[in-house]
């Protein structure tokens, strides 16, 4: 049985790779690529993968998860530069996919017990979303 | 690290269910409103979905430029405020239902697929068509 939350946060960013040209980053990135930045109200859908605790009724304590994502999602990316301000965007590029990656990696270590994190569907904008399921 | 990625486009265009197989009171049975003699249109939204590695330099799984391109010229403009029916070849020989229209948007992107994306990525995983906010099809590659 797959739950899933939403959260949102808002953040700018700069789609550029130093391993581009200027044409190239232009031709890749579009509009995303202004050296000044932009940014999104960006959505976030969290799924948690497992079966119901036979007492609670509950695969997870969404209290928990709320505490897990507000701490370690909403806390680095809400209102940020992501490119300067968020590990590991000053390497990679933050497109809407890294974005995805980053977060799965930062909250499925504190995912346990009898659940399992599924997928990271991140929004970019009404018409952009991906989805990362840990590389599968 | 396989990433999905998904992009939504949107096209109007009219189009009326009618079976030249049905009676007409079967015609009207089966279809409801949508059999309107005089036809009727939808704001139709589409969602495509691919699937494949990240790009180490670009962060990308999809160049997304290349995908607005296919997109446009085998989905959008062929239907872009078009009347599916009388033209659009196919539906003067089959229903224009969402589910007829879904599986002519994902083979017209299949045909195309291997010039726009040389290569094994991206893979189009899955096409979704809205023909109303509740009136949604989905065709998933392989299925």
């Amino acid at each position: 049985m797959l739950i899933s939350k939403k959260v949102e946060f808002s953040a700018s960013h700069v789609c550029r790779s130093p391993q581009l040209t200027d044409a190239e980053n232009e031709r890749v990135y579009g509009q995303a690529a202004n050296p000044l930045g932009h940014g999104h109200n960006y959505v976030v859908e969290v799924a948690i993968e497992g079966e119901p605790d036979p007492v609670t009724g509950m695969i997870l304590d969404l209290k928990r998860l709320k505490e897990i994502l507000e701490d370690r999602v909403l806390e680095v990316y809400d209102h940020r530069m992501l490119n300067r301000e968020v590990e590991p965007f000053g390497r990679v590029v933050p497109t809407v996919e890294n974005i995805a990656i980053d977060i799965w990696n930062r909250i499925d270590p504190h995912i346990g017990g009898r659940a399992r994190l599924h997928s990271i569907r991140v929004h970019e904008t009404g018409e952009l979303s991906v989805e990362y399921r840990g590389g599968r | 690290m396989i990433v999905r990625l998904s992009k939504r486009y949107a096209f109007p265009a009219s189009h009326r269910l009618h079976s030249p197989a049905l009676t007409a009171e079967e015609n009207r049975a089966t279809y409801g409103k949508c059999n309107n003699p005089l036809g009727h249109g939808h704001n139709y939204e589409v969602e495509l979905t691919v699937r494949g590695p990240v790009d180490a330099v670009t962060g990308r799984v999809v160049d997304l430029a290349a995908l607005d391109a296919l997109a446009e010229k085998e989905i959008l403009a062929p239907f872009r405020y078009r009347n599916l029916n009388e033209e659009v070849p196919l539906f003067q020989s089959i229903v224009p239902t969402t589910e007829n229209l879904g599986r002519e948007l994902d083979r017209r992107l299949r045909a195309a697929w291997a010039k726009a994306f040389t290569g094994d990525s991206p893979v189009l995983e899955k096409v979704r068509i809205w023909e109303t906010e509740r009136n949604i099809c989905e065709i998933t590659e392989g299925q």
